[in-house]
């Protein structure tokens, strides 16, 4: 089994080619020899510095110089993901049946956009890959979805004269876009996420809309929706933890 | 970057080419052999560069297998344009060295 420091590097090196955009065959082709290489090493003794030399970094920065950068790939991924922060944003009022355009909306919209790809394009780079082992990871990327949430929020509440509000039907038809969307993400990239959260998101809308008004402003079931998601969150923190505390003990 | 590190470098890509014209051979392999014959590269690492840039332009093929370790294991093969570069790498380096060594043996006279 590889070393804790050799674990580490290799997953630095993963999210820095990502992060330039190498074509995924070469990444796991490179990560596996390395793995393969730092696996023989470490039984025989050897530091990981004897592999990688001083600077880990200068040592990433030569294997993807000779990586060529990915275009197909780019070229599908980056519509995708903007398209899957659409359909995020507008998945919820489409649900609540209230989905409209306003000139806020639509630049908030595109900002927000801009600077999800931002901030999370650094933590990937820059920050996640040195605390992968640790519980702050989770939080971290917790922290950044609430800040981008936050955003979305502040767009939607500035967001008051639509020049387009959509009929029944249009709505009807955004929802099922976004699902598509969800679907081909989440088929494309082997990663369930990009359907889990849409399910968690429209838990809300779908009361919402579906349970009648007087249970829905009803104190008593407002207060036990409350003590329910504060018992989830706490499940979770509880989850992270135990898991944080796991990793640091292996 | 010193003159000897840069030097090596330039070295290294003809003699990975010239290990691996021996046998089919693997990462891990080659840094024990080119310890063997003394060959200080800069860290065990710096041959996957090059191994990369060897396979690029088609002088090295590639084969995954699995490995008794457990991650899967590259075995690297010559191709028939790799022996040409290899025997281009030869004659230059013949010139180079005899006209180095030529020339420190005159100093040293």
């Amino acid at each position: 089994m590889l070393s804790k420091q050799a674990n580490q590097f290799i997953i630095e090196l993963k999210m820095y080619l990502m992060s330039k955009g190498k074509n995924d065959h070469e990444i796991n082709s490179v990560i596996d020899e390395l793995s393969d290489h730092l696996l023989q090493a470490e039984a025989a003794r050897k530091n990981i510095k004897d592999i990688i030399g001083d600077s880990p970094r200068a040592y990433m920065k030569s294997i993807g110089q000779e990586m060529g950068f990915d275009i197909r790939e780019f070229l599908i991924l980056t519509p995708m993901t903007a398209l899957l922060l659409i359909a995020y944003v507008c998945f919820s009022p489409a649900i609540l049946g209230e989905f409209s355009l306003s000139e806020i909306g639509v630049f908030g919209v595109i900002a927000g956009i801009v600077l999800s790809l931002i901030l999370y394009g650094f933590l990937l780079v820059r920050v996640l890959p040195k605390m992968f082992y640790s519980r702050w990871f989770y939080l971290i990327i917790g922290l950044a979805y609430l800040l981008l949430t936050g955003f979305f929020v502040l767009v939607y509440l500035f967001d008051k004269e639509p020049f387009f509000i959509a009929t029944p039907l249009q709505n009807n038809l955004i929802l099922l876009g976004c699902i598509l969307i969800f679907i081909i993400w989440s088929l494309y990239s082997k990663i369930w996420t990009s359907i889990i959260i849409p399910i968690f998101i429209s838990i809300g809308p779908i009361a919402e809309r579906f349970i009648p008004e007087n249970i829905n402003e009803d104190p008593f079931y407002i207060t036990l929706a409350t003590i329910f998601s504060v018992l989830c969150l706490i499940v979770l923190f509880y989850f992270i933890f135990r898991n944080g505390k796991k990793n640091s003990v292996s | 970057m010193s003159t000897t590190s840069q030097m090596l470098k330039g070295l290294l890509e003809g003699s990975l080419l010239a290990l691996i014209a021996k046998r089919e051979t693997y990462g891990y392999e080659i840094t024990e052999k080119l310890k063997e014959h003394h060959f200080a590269v800069v860290s065990e690492g710096s041959i996957y560069p090059v191994l990369i840039r060897l396979q690029k332009n088609n002088f090295v093929t590639a084969v995954q297998r699995q490995s008794p370790s457990g991650p899967k294991r590259k075995y690297y093969s010559i191709t028939t344009e790799g022996q040409e570069e290899l025997e281009r790498f030869k004659q230059h380096w013949n010139k180079v060295s005899s006209g180095v060594s030529s020339l420190l043996e005159e100093e040293e006279k």
